[in-house]
């Protein structure tokens, strides 16, 4: 322990007195989404062009019918759980008064900063404790990587414009905090909780299953290598089958909870779409204009592009990244899943890039990027400037009407693609390279 | 068979009744300048068979509306206007739905196919009309655009004339020239009933009576008399009854109507390209018609599914009094969000706006305006070029005014009913029309020109997208597999290949 402690201080730290307790911090990431939110309310009521994102509306307007007793799938576009609506019923809080019914209105995204908050205060819990792949850190320093989340402009931009991504931050962190400290039920409870809100926590599935062997479970370590049969019938370990039987179980039980109150509506949007969407509006994915193409002429591809698109995506984040990174570095391992499987997604929009944000101030401690800064710019520069091109070019297509499609957003979307697929190997080889711990 | 020939000009120019000529089988007149409608009314054993045959068993009621895109003046009774292209209005027979196999949708489209040339589909394309709604309307509506009635006259010139009839095939050739052409039936009167219009024009006079068919011809004009009333329209003139008149009868009426002319006119057209683009309606005048009444500025749109609005962006009020609009009244019902226009099945979707035009404060000159309507693209097919050409109709835009109460307004002579947006409004709403006139040209049509997918652009799609994907996944498995070669899939994070052999020393 004193040897990390050690380690961590041979890293230069700004050690300024801003992380030395946790009250300015917290109170710092509190106070930038208040002025966020406020600021919001001011455009919203000043400005034709709102500062609320589109998806606000649609799940406050879900709750209203809901709270009249009505399905939240009346309102068109709402692909949902139905707990996201029934979390922000109180938007829906008719008092009469304009300023309580602001205050109402805008309390899902009270709620989505307040996330924002727990999620930054666990990935600190999760940095102090150290893992396989971090060292544990002192309060300072945990802070000074938390802050990386706690004090990020676009993040606190996205909860306070009343985006939901801010719910799946503290989900997965708490998840992952959950494994850490061998809380195997509650890790279940959330895993299916998790997978039932958004679909794509299941990649994390596999990940924590290999990763809660025996030895780290009971502690138990044999002293020499098991026969391959013994091997493979210990696998199933009551850890295992506890997380499995209860995560399945919760997954399950919400679903057919949610099926009999809202029936088929409910398995459409929430999940049945997210598989059959031919929503190819232009987004960041590689595979957005092929899809363009071949939906609008089924008949003339051969091979139907959204039917084998899945199989890199899955064949990375479910089964080669867990079983080769999860064991040594699950922090690790789980940013790796989700940045495979939103790089290689049908469908990719920014407000996917939280998903795995919200995981790196556990990964970039000791990654490449922070030991060598010019590496670690330079990504950093090559993931937003590759983004800027994209950006532009869709910029001359929706606002300008030029035909953009080929070659500017092609090109410009599968080079994005190639950067985050270079920055995630980087990220592989890092799990190798980790301080040997003593 | 019966049919009514009316011309209709403008008040102050009448005809004396020695101008026209009268024989027992025709009329014939000099030039004027007017507006010429012409109404047929089929018994349905007149019909063809297959027409007469859906109308018998799937139709409660069915309206089709056609005008033409290219813009035409009108007068006084005969104001009312429509977005220009085909409308289709529908009320199927109660309790048959699972009469046959195919199913009613798809068989009415299929005869109105074979008639006008349109492409309905089946009913899946159609969309509810509001039934709970104050006023009188069909179920089901479907639009498209349609330029002429070229393949109506060819059906009607097979099917409707007989062979050597030569007075018949030139009367339907006429309608080629038609601005606009109404069909309605329904299960009560069981007549099929054919109205035309004419634009308002110098023609001759000239009506002929055919075997068996009761002809009425009137040579009008409006007319103001002393006894009418606000919300009523006057015409006088000369009527005959060919066969049975010798000379003409003079004839004055008055009767309420409501549809009016406001005598100002608006343009429509694309100000923002892009994806989303601004539809701006220039209005000439935002003097409100009738003083005493409340009155309202409406614009009703068809759009073809190309197109749409999105009713959750049009019900922000500030954001709406940025673009001189006051609400989203109506707007059929789903309109899909983020579908391509290509697996679209409905036609498209009917709006209705509240516009708002500035204020008319005391002894201020009238102005004229804009509104600004915000529209949403889908993704077309992709072309060659990269570039599809939309036309998107001019909306019907009209002041809706509430006329005194105890006013009735029961059916007038020149009446047009079922429009789409009648419906919409009370009883007693009076719609004083804004003429559409054009941008350029003679269309009233708004183009926009859509980016789409580069078809010659598009060859290295397929082949470089799952190049990139690969090379991608190729990058990331190789070091996946080095992380694999150094360290094992085990708990190790460092070492040489064989700590997977060697004594596990097991973690911190």
């Amino acid at each position: 322990m004193a040897g990390q402690a050690a380690a961590a201080a041979t890293h230069p730290s700004s050690a300024s007195r801003f992380f030395h307790g946790r009250l300015p911090l917290y109170f710092s990431a509190a106070l930038l989404r208040l002025v966020f939110l406020l600021y919001g309310l001011w455009q919203d009521a000043n400005s034709p062009v709102k500062y609320t994102d589109i998806d606000y509306l649609v799940f406050t307007d879900a709750a209203r019918f809901m709270s009249r007793g009505q399905s939240p799938y009346d309102r068109e576009t709402y692909r949902y759980t139905p707990v996201l609506a029934w979390l922000l019923l109180p938007t829906a809080w008719v008092t009469g008064s304009p300023f309580w019914d602001t205050v109402w209105f805008s309390s899902g995204k009270v709620l989505f900063a307040a996330a924002d908050l727990v999620a930054g205060w666990l990935l600190e819990r999760l940095l102090t404790m150290g893992g396989q792949g971090v060292p544990p850190m002192d309060g300072p320093r945990a802070r000074r990587f938390a802050a990386i989340w706690l004090l990020n402009p676009m993040v606190a931009t996205i909860s306070t414009r009343g985006s939901s991504e801010g719910l799946l931050g503290v989900l997965v962190t708490a998840l992952l905090w959950a494994v850490v400290s061998r809380r195997v039920t509650l890790a279940a409870l959330l895993l299916g909780f998790g997978v039932h809100f958004k679909i794509y926590p299941f990649i994390y599935a596999p990940a924590i299953l290999w990763w809660m062997d025996r030895e780290r479970m009971s502690g138990f370590s044999p002293g020499s290598r098991p026969p391959f049969l013994a091997r493979l019938t210990g696998f199933i370990t009551p850890a295992r089958f506890q997380l499995a039987l209860i995560s399945l179980t919760t997954f399950l039980g919400l679903n057919v909870f949610m099926f009999n109150f809202y029936g088929t509506p409910f398995l459409i949007h929430t999940y049945f779409h997210h598989v059959s969407r031919i929503d190819h509006r232009h987004n960041f994915s590689p595979y957005n204009t092929q899809l363009y193409l071949t939906s609008a002429f089924p008949d003339l591809s051969s091979l139907q592009i959204e039917s084998v698109a899945f199989l890199p995506q899955l064949a990375l984040s479910c089964i080669m990244i867990p079983l080769i990174l999860a064991k040594k570095d699950l922090p690790t391992a789980m940013l790796a899943q989700t940045f495979a499987f939103v790089t290689f997604n049908k469908v990719c929009t920014s407000q996917y890039f939280l998903w795995y944000m919200v995981l790196l101030p556990l990964y970039l401690p000791p990654s490449s990027f922070m030991r060598n800064k010019t590496l670690g710019i330079c990504a950093l520069a090559l993931w937003v400037a590759s983004q800027g091109l994209w950006l532009q070019q869709g910029f001359q297509l929706e606002f300008l009407g030029k035909s953009t499609f080929v070659p500017g957003l092609w090109l410009a979307s599968l080079g994005f693609f190639l950067v985050n697929c270079w920055i995630l190997g980087i990220m592989i080889g890092d799990v190798a390279l980790q301080p040997k711990l003593p | 068979m019966r049919e009514r020939i009316t011309y209709l000009q403008k008040l102050g120019s009448s005809l004396p009744p020695s101008a026209l000529t009268i024989t027992p089988t025709s009329l014939t007149g000099p030039s004027v300048s007017a507006i010429r409608e012409e109404r047929l009314t089929f018994a349905l054993d007149e019909l063809p068979a297959e027409l007469s045959s859906i109308l018998k068993n799937d139709v409660h009621e069915l309206h089709v509306r056609w005008v033409n895109p290219v813009a035409y003046e009108s007068v006084g009774a005969m104001v009312a206007r429509v977005p220009g292209g085909w409308h289709l209005f529908w009320t199927p027979v109660l309790g048959k739905e699972s009469q046959k196999e195919g199913g009613r949708g798809a068989r009415l489209c299929e005869v109105l196919g074979g008639v006008f040339g349109v492409a309905c589909g089946g009913e899946e394309s159609f969309t509810k009309l509001p039934s709970e709604r104050f006023y009188h309307s069909a179920a089901l509506q479907y639009f498209q655009p349609l330029e002429g009635l070229g393949r109506f006259v060819e059906y009607a010139k097979g099917k409707l004339c007989a062979e050597e009839d030569g007075d018949c095939v030139r009367r339907v050739d006429a309608l080629a020239e038609a601005s606009a052409l109404d069909v309605s039936y329904d299960s009560i009167s069981h007549a099929l009933k054919v109205t035309a219009l004419w634009a308002f024009q110098e023609q001759e006079i000239r009506a002929t009576a055919r075997p068996n068919v009761r002809t009425e011809v009137g040579v009008l004009s409006d007319e103001k008399t002393a006894t009418m009333e606000d919300h009523e329209l006057g015409v006088s003139g000369l009527l005959t009854v060919l066969g049975q008149d010798e000379k003409p009868s003079a004839t004055v009426f008055s009767f309420p109507s409501r549809h009016r002319d406001a005598g100002s006119g608006f343009e429509a057209e694309f100000v923002q390209v892009g994806l989303h683009p601004v539809l701006q309606l220039k209005l000439g005048s935002n003097k409100p018609p009738v003083e005493e009444a409340a009155c309202a500025t409406h614009a009703y749109f068809t759009f073809p599914r190309t197109i749409f609005a999105d009713r959750y962006q049009l019900s922000d009020d500030l954001f709406l009094a940025s673009k001189n609009l006051t609400a989203l009244r109506y707007i059929s019902q789903p309109v899909d969000l983020e579908a391509p226009e290509y697996v679209m099945k409905t036609w498209g979707s009917a709006a209705l706006l509240e516009l708002k035009p500035p204020a008319m404060d005391d002894g201020k000159a009238e102005e004229s305006w804009t509104a600004e309507v915000p529209l949403h693209l889908r993704y077309l097919t992709p072309s060659h070029g990269g570039y599809a050409n939309l036309e998107v109709p001019y909306p019907a835009v009209f002041w809706a005014c509430n006329a005194e109460e105890g006013t009735k307004f029961p059916t007038n002579p020149f009446e047009r009913v079922n429009l789409g947006y009648d419906g919409l409004f009370g009883p007693r709403t009076v719609f004083w029309h804004v003429e559409p006139r054009p941008v350029s040209g003679g269309r009233v049509t708004s183009s926009i020109r859509v980016p789409v997918l580069d078809l010659d652009k598009a060859g290295w799609v397929n082949v470089g997208t799952a190049a990139v994907v690969l090379l991608g996944f190729a990058w990331i498995s190789w070091k996946l597999l080095s992380v694999y070669l150094k360290t094992g899939y085990g708990s190790e994070s460092r070492g040489s290949r064989t700590s997977e052999t060697r004594d596990d020393k097991k973690r911190q």
